[in-house]
């Protein structure tokens, strides 16, 4: 399942059903708002492309890593302080595999997919600097 | 023709978004955004230099496909377009 959407995620559910034939590790990995003086996180994102480019680093994701299966979740709107913000399930017939995957999953997310970051605090709200210097992918 | 102009994240709230602009033919694609930009000079001066210039660091698609900074003075738009500016992106 690949999906952005304001709704929390049910992660004991996800972790259920990646359990395909042959999977011998599932990886959770679970993005949270971290507590960094602020009082909320307000997150947005380019649906129509980054639902898309996600689909497309999962396809590239199981093919290098031989993955049995893989659950992106982003999250959008505003989240409390301890909230999940991305949930990323792999599963794979080997450990290695498994922590591999999700690994690429989450950095290719921060590379290149659109979507957006506002602290929100008490003084007003910071928008979080993206760690790559353009992203969104290249020109097709 | 109709063009629609969405910007995101910081750019977004300084420019507001889902603009619909109706640019003659043969409008490029830099124009058109310096033209809706340059309604309020925070907006434009986060996007645009000091020199007219796109920031390096400012995003374009057209069509939901990046379209280089370099060659925004020479894409035209069309009728129906998608025009997407936006910063980096800082998901996950």
């Amino acid at each position: 399942m690949i999906r952005i959407q304001k709704e929390d995620v049910g992660i004991a559910a996800l972790i259920t059903a990646a359990k395909e034939p042959g999977t011998g590790a599932v990886v959770v990995f679970d993005g949270i708002v971290r507590d960094d003086d602020i009082t909320e996180m307000d997150l947005e994102a380019y649906e129509e492309v980054a639902v898309p480019e996600l689909e497309k680093i999962a396809r590239a994701a199981t093919e290098q890593f031989r993955l049995l299966h893989v659950d992106i979740v982003h999250r959008i709107g505003r989240l409390a302080v301890g909230e999940n913000i991305l949930v990323i399930v792999v599963g794979a017939g080997h450990r290695a595999e498994a922590y591999a995957g999700s690994r690429y999953i989450i950095e290719e997310i921060k590379k290149g997919v659109p979507i957006w970051k506002k602290e929100l605090t008490r003084a007003g709200g910071r928008w979080v600097p993206g760690e790559h210097g353009h992203g969104a992918g290249k020109p097709a | 023709m109709k063009v629609k102009i969405r910007f995101f994240a910081r750019f977004r709230e300084l420019l507001g978004t889902d603009i619909i602009a109706e640019p003659s033919a043969g409008t490029a694609l830099s124009g058109l955004i310096r033209e809706i930009a340059g309604k309020n000079q925070e907006g434009y001066d986060t996007i645009f230099d000091e020199h007219g210039a796109f920031r390096e660091f400012v995003i374009l698609m057209r069509n939901g496909k990046r379209v280089e900074l370099a060659d925004a003075g020479k894409v035209t738009v069309a009728d129906g377009d998608e025009i997407a500016i936006f910063p980096p992106v800082a998901g996950g």
